[in-house]
């Protein structure tokens, strides 16, 4: 069987094994699915690795393609901000009477109500948001990735205790869980990727366990644990690149939705706290001027929306590259 | 059947004294930054014959698991505590709020029922079609539009704009609710609340459907004779539903518990939002008595969706060979 | 005896992102009422699909009948309206699948399904539906049938459920039964009884049946006509008997000198094909079966040899059948030969 033919998800891998027929031979014919008979693969490439036939799927996918450009080029805005941003964030703009003026040439998105320009701030609100986003993913990927491949691994007791308390935290209602762990934390930056962060590892334990639990059955692996390998080396060099593929789509996934969290936090004053610009609290500011200044609450809005989709569209690109069955 | 609810019931049990120890947890002192004492004494002044009083009233002065049991049994019986703020009984204050999040969660359920339904239905029975790329599309950013926004553009548009436009003729309303309750209020709530569900209901319908469709009983069905309708809407469909109507029911546990957001952006005056004005003005026992009575909400809704799931899945309804 | 259903250089392509899959190219034959073909070949041969566009059930896009006349009682299905075709399918031909764990609908009860056919054709009401639906797994060997027709398919073990589908499929008294490898996904014991039921059932209602199939022991019991595929194309026709005892082609001497058969080969020696079936996307330029075919020339490689008749009645797609000195080996394998 040639690399590219390699499933990540070794369950999922359909070889016919037919009855061979009395001549010893396969005779059967492969059932036709949805009346179509199965064609035969054919790639064009057919030496590539797993990794690389993924990025040339991936690379055809426009929509994926266009929210990778998008992310890519908020990340190098935010990293380049300081050089180029115009006005201050976080001072009103030296003009007099400068609040809530309408978009301009020298305010493109307005200033809000103390006269800051708006533009900037969302510049400056995309750091918070990548930030949290990324960080609370990271924390969610070391807890989950540690707990879920331990209960993948090992099963028995440690996979029941570990399931059982992932059960608890999908109990309680996700935004008012992270609230109530604010309201004991205490709302700041910090506090609000590290509640994110821990709300987010019983999804990632359970993809990773499942993705395991199927990688196990392969033969491969028990071959590896007959000729001595340890566990260690077992998991890591046998399992885990095999497994990895889901948690890479669902991680993805998660930074989005761990950047709308953030957002929904800080717009309900439980997040990022004032002056420091963040999308959610430039909202939160933003509610009590709909009428006035309409403009204070489409841009922060919009520039959630274009990144958080651009994940959502990785992701399900990801997803399709990497032939991951997930349930929506 | 009687075993399989069992069973169920069963499982909720180490669910839910997880959910309560770990709220328990967050009144241990020691365990989480904070004086439990002073979390319920809140903006008060705390004199030592007060900290006296609460540490008797509340069981403070007992040991930990005691205190624990009697947590538990105030739950069992119904008995949250009393707010610090308003002078009445957390159960009370619930209860009177309950009414209008179940109003709101049911009016947006309807909503993913009929828009999601549909348009997962169509985009797949017309896979690659124009209308099957305007739901992809749409659905993914649907998940990707922060609710409280899409909220907030809501009551622009059709508070605002549309008043600004038609002279005052027509508007919907932008907050709160009608004294009575009336149908009008609930028209931008629901749909806000319904968004992102309607979105993931409509592409597990979509993924559903292509499966079901690609099934071996369904050519079946064909060979018998059968008319392209009768075999979607008929043989695919009921395959299909299943997940759906478990995702659908799940999510009526979680909007049960209270919108936080779209109640908050509508001034609803429901469970999420009093939860949260609670955490804003820290009255303590509201907040933890609300996010128990929450859980336990969405876990009995739960249940009913596994039972009927049951109901709907032959493979589970008789004997455990389900799967 | 007439004709019941008569085909003439059947195609149906597939198109697909790589390339036009000719799964069937150009096949014909022809049925009387009552009689059994069994149509042979390997896996991806087409005889699936050949029996699929039958019944016009192949999903287009991407698949496509792209030719051919395929004439039920002096009527081209191929031009039937839709409403045409649907007033055909269950009621005058019906099919039986593969597998039968999957081919029933998980949710309905099997009663029902078998009652579903029956309303939709003759016009019966839910009640007469039912009855002759229980009569009709009576007669296929369910025990207690009454409550049996209540149960859902996963309370039905395998051969129950192939039973179930042969009810199902006769339920209309059909004038043709189509059988894509009914015994295939069947445990050894059950596979007889099912053979045999399907021969009882043909007794009685003398419907002709279609047998598609990989196992010539079934074929040689059963079927009155062979038709053997490869690579979506025709290579052998004719009855059992020629079939068996005079084949023509190379590729059908190869798949009976694979068969187990004490009677010929003392020490029951097994001689397999080599190598694999084609590539439906990549079929190779002559004949398809040259790289594999001990006997191939170099005119194999280049022309694609058409089906001619070399005796009556019998046909064989080789470009030396018929030829007095081309004859098969006695024993064309040797031990060194790599078996896959």
């Amino acid at each position: 069987m040639s690399a590219d033919r390699h499933h990540p998800d070794g369950g999922d891998l359909h070889t016919p094994q037919g009855p061979l027929d009395a001549g010893g031979h396969e005779l059967q014919d492969q059932p036709p699915r949805t009346l179509v008979p199965a064609v035969p693969e054919v790639s064009a490439h057919p030496s590539r690795t797993l990794w690389g036939d993924a990025w040339m799927r991936l690379r055809k996918n426009k929509l994926a393609i266009a929210g990778l450009t998008w992310i890519t080029f908020i990340i190098i805005v935010t990293v380049s901000a300081d050089l180029w941003v115009p006005q201050n964030f976080a001072e009103p703009t030296s003009t007099e009477f400068a609040s809530m003026q309408a978009p301009s040439a020298d305010h493109p998105f307005g200033t809000d109500r103390i006269g800051r320009d708006v533009f900037s701030r969302v510049i400056y609100g995309a750091r918070v948001s990548l930030a949290v986003g990324i960080l609370a993913v990271s924390i969610s990927l070391v807890i989950g990735l540690a707990l879920g491949s331990l209960s993948g691994y090992y099963g028995g007791l440690l996979d029941a205790f570990v399931m059982r308390t992932a059960d608890i935290f999908f109990a309680f209602p996700y935004t008012l869980f992270a609230i109530a762990l604010l309201a004991v934390l205490g709302p700041s930056y910090r506090n609000v990727f590290i509640a994110i962060g821990i709300l987010g590892w019983p999804s990632i334990a359970r993809v990773l366990r499942s993705s395991i639990l199927s990688v196990k059955e392969n033969e491969y692996v028990d071959a590896a644990r007959a000729m001595g390998a340890s566990d260690l080396r077992i998991m890591l060099r046998h399992i885990m690149p095999n497994a990895i593929a889901p948690i890479i789509v669902y991680g993805t996934m998660s930074i989005g939705g761990a950047i709308i969290t953030e957002a929904a936090l800080s717009y309900l004053g439980m997040g990022v706290q004032p002056p420091t610009p963040s999308w959610g609290g430039m909202l939160s500011e933003a509610k009590a001027l709909m009428i006035p200044a309409p403009w204070l609450t489409v841009w922060p809005g919009f520039a959630i929306l274009t990144t958080v989709l651009s994940f959502v569209l990785m992701g399900d690109g990801l997803r399709d590259a990497l032939d991951v069955k997930m349930k929506d | 059947m009687l075993k399989y609810v069992f069973r169920r019931i069963l499982q909720m049990i180490p669910v839910f004294l997880g959910v309560t120890l770990i709220l328990f947890a967050l009144r241990i002192p020691g365990l989480l930054p904070g004086d439990p004492v002073q979390l319920i004494v809140g903006e008060r002044e705390l004199t030592p014959a007060l900290r006296a009083q609460i540490e008797e009233e509340h069981h403070l002065n007992e040991s930990v698991p005691v205190q624990y049991g009697y947590y538990i049994s105030g739950i069992l019986q119904g008995d949250l505590g009393r707010s610090l703020q308003k002078n009445r009984t957390v159960t009370d204050i619930l209860l009177d709020k309950f009414p209008n999040t179940a109003r709101l969660a049911v009016s947006a359920i309807l909503v993913e029922i009929i828009i999601g339904l549909m348009a997962g239905i169509i985009s797949a029975v017309k896979q690659y079609s124009f209308w099957d790329v305007v739901v992809t599309l749409s659905t993914s950013i649907l998940v990707s539009v922060p609710v409280f926004w899409l909220g907030m553009l809501l009551q622009m548009f059709f508070g605002i704009k549309i008043k600004q436009w038609t002279g005052g003729a027509f508007s919907l309303p932008m907050s709160g609710m009608g004294s009575p309750p009336d149908l009008v209020h609930l028209i931008l709530p629901s749909i806000t609340l319904a968004s992102v569900s309607t979105a993931y209901v409509a592409r597990i319908m979509r993924s559903q459907m292509l499966e079901a469709m690609g099934q071996d009983y369904i050519r079946t069905a064909m060979a018998k004779g059968l008319s392209q309708r009768v075999v979607v809407f008929k043989h695919a469909l009921k395959n299909a539903l299943i997940p759906v109507v478990t995702f659908i029911g799940i999510d009526l546990g979680a909007l049960m518990g209270g919108a936080i957001l779209t109640e908050s952006v509508f001034s609803w005056p429901g469970v999420g939002r009093e939860i949260y004005l609670a955490v804003m003005q820290r009255d303590w026992p509201v907040v933890m008595g609300g996010v128990v009575v929450v859980v336990l909400i969405v876990m009995f809704v739960n249940l009913l969706v596994d039972i009927s799931y049951a109901v709907l899945d032959p493979r589970i309804r008789y004997g455990g060979t389900a799967e | 005896m007439g004709s019941l259903l008569e085909v003439t250089d059947l195609k149906t392509h597939f198109h697909t992102r790589d390339g036009v899959v000719k799964a069937v190219d150009g096949v014909s034959f022809s049925l009387a009422e009552g009689q059994t073909l069994a149509i042979v070949g390997e896996s991806g041969s087409g005889k699936s699909v050949t029996a699929l566009s039958l019944m016009r059930l192949i999903a287009d896009p991407p698949g496509k009948i792209a030719a051919g006349r395929i004439m039920f009682r002096d009527e081209n299905v191929l031009e039937m309206s839709d409403e045409q075709i649907r007033s055909l399918r269950g009621d005058r031909i019906a099919m039986i699948f593969q597998d039968p764990m999957t081919s029933l609908n998980p949710v309905f009860r099997v009663g029902h399904q078998i009652a579903e056919a029956l309303r939709l054709h003759k016009g019966m009401n839910r009640k007469a539906a039912n009855a002759r639906a229980v009569e009709m797994l009576e007669l296929v060997g369910i025990p207690n049938a009454p409550s049996r027709a209540r149960d859902y398919p996963h309370q039905f073990s395998g051969g129950m459920r192939q039973r179930g589908m042969i009810a199902m499929a006769l339920a209309c008294d059909p004038d043709i039964l189509i059988a894509d490898e009914p015994t295939t996904a069947l445990d050894v014991t059950i596979q007889a009884q099912i053979l045999e039921l399907m021969i009882e059932m043909q007794q009685r209602t003398g419907a002709a049946i279609i047998m598609i199939t990989h196992d010539l022991g079934v074929v040689a019991d059963m079927a009155n006509d062979v038709m053997v595929m490869y690579a979506g194309r025709q290579v052998e026709y004719g009855t059992t008997d020629d079939v068996f005892y005079r084949p023509l082609h190379p590729y059908t001497w190869g798949l009976l000198d694979s068969l187990p058969r004490h009677d010929i080969s003392e020490k029951g020696d097994l001689c397999p094909i080599n190598g694999q079936p084609p590539s439906l996307i990549d079929i190779p330029p002559g004949c398809a079966f040259h790289p594999r075919c001990p006997y191939a020339q170099d005119v194999c490689r280049t022309d694609v040899p058409e089906l001619r008749e070399i005796e009556s009645g019998h046909s064989s797609a080789c470009h030396f059948s018929g030829q007095p000195d081309f004859t098969r080996d006695v024993m064309p394998c040797s031990a060194d030969m790599e078996v896959e």
